[in-house]
């Protein structure tokens, strides 16, 4: 790329603010001694001033009011489903400690047998196997109620 | 550039009050932080956006975006590059999705309506043909791609500095000015 083409990409950027003062300078000093890039210079210069002067969207009415109420609508959703899961928490912790527990009472009481068809029911596998279904089961009937109740709620 | 170069410092400073007070969680503060930049933030998401009604979406999400990332906000810098940074992103994820606006590829669009934002006390006839040019101006910009409308908008429209778009756009200083160049070139083809 000669000097010269070198100095009409300059050009546009001179227009833009985009250079350094140094080279602002000299881009500024082979404008005055070339016609032709102080033309080009000028056509940039209009662009760029039209671009600071572009017809403005007016801000739609109401719409910063809607923001903060979608903002505070967000808000309280945000809350519930943090107080939600928290709760959904804590009651999980809760069923494994009350199971943990009946497993231990359960065992004390048959002495670590007790055999329904061939299977020993307060064996550790069994145990939490049945407790596990149980618990799935549980879990899918209280979402289906808790949905319900959420879309009553809309 | 509207709002900025007509900020008063007590002004400023109580934005940068509001928006100390928005990051200890105080949420009273957004409307003054909002009333400060709801222009400003607006026409950049329009110029993105090309579309009033998702220009209107973006804009309630960028402040929701913001309440729940202002504790990310560094509060020793500028918080306008942050905000037009969240904003910017948002729009091009959106942009993506919904497939308006391709990040490469030209894209054809309508004039949008627009309005002025304040009539001043010339010649009638200078401020139409004014008008002309700059909704012809307006036209051809909507024309480029999003990432050459983005850093117009950030140069000419919001007054900022090339570290600041660099800021905005997540991309180095020397990528900002190849971005500004290409697009300069290509609203004037358009318009020749």
């Amino acid at each position: 790329m000669s000097s010269h083409e070198e100095m009409r990409l300059k050009l546009v950027l001179a227009a833009s603010g985009a250079l350094s003062p140094e080279e602002g300078r000299q881009v500024e000093q082979h404008a005055q001694e070339c016609v032709s890039c102080r033309r080009e210079l000028e056509v940039w210069g209009f662009y760029t001033r039209g671009l600071g002067a572009l017809p403005q969207p007016a801000l739609p009415l109401g719409l910063v009011a809607r923001t903060q109420s979608r903002i505070l609508r967000e808000r309280t959703a945000a809350a519930d489903r943090r107080r939600q899961a928290l709760l959904l928490g804590g009651l999980a912790v809760f069923s494994w400690f009350v199971n943990l527990a009946l497993w231990s009472v359960a065992r004390l009481l048959t002495g670590g047998t007790f055999e329904v068809f061939g299977m020993n029911l307060v064996s550790a596998v069994s145990w939490f196997l049945v407790y596990s279904t149980l618990a799935l089961f549980t879990a899918g009937v209280s979402a289906a109620m808790l949905s319900r109740h959420a879309l009553r709620r809309f | 550039m509207i709002l900025a170069a007509t900020m008063s410092p007590d002004e400023l400073s109580a934005a940068d009050d509001a928006i100390g007070r928005l990051k200890k969680g105080d949420l009273d503060a957004l409307s003054v932080v909002m009333a400060e930049y709801q222009h400003r933030l607006y026409r950049f998401l329009y110029r993105l956006a090309q579309d009033p009604a998702l220009a209107d979406d973006l804009f309630q999400q960028t402040w929701i975006r913001v309440i729940e990332r202002i504790g990310r906000y560094d509060g020793r810098r500028p918080f306008a590059p942050w905000l037009f940074s969240v904003a910017r992103n948002l729009a091009i994820d959106t942009l993506r999705k919904r497939q308006l606006s391709s990040l490469d590829a030209v894209e054809e669009g309508g004039v949008a309506p627009v309005e002025l934002l304040a009539a001043n006390e010339r010649d009638p006839l200078e401020q139409l043909l004014e008008f002309e040019r700059s909704a012809t101006l307006a036209a051809a910009l909507q024309g480029l791609p999003v990432i050459h409308r983005e850093v117009l908008a950030l140069r000419f429209e919001e007054e900022m500095k090339l570290e600041e778009i660099s800021e905005v756009i997540d991309v180095p200083r020397s990528t900002v000015k190849s971005r500004l160049l290409r697009a300069l070139e290509s609203l004037r083809g358009r318009l020749q």
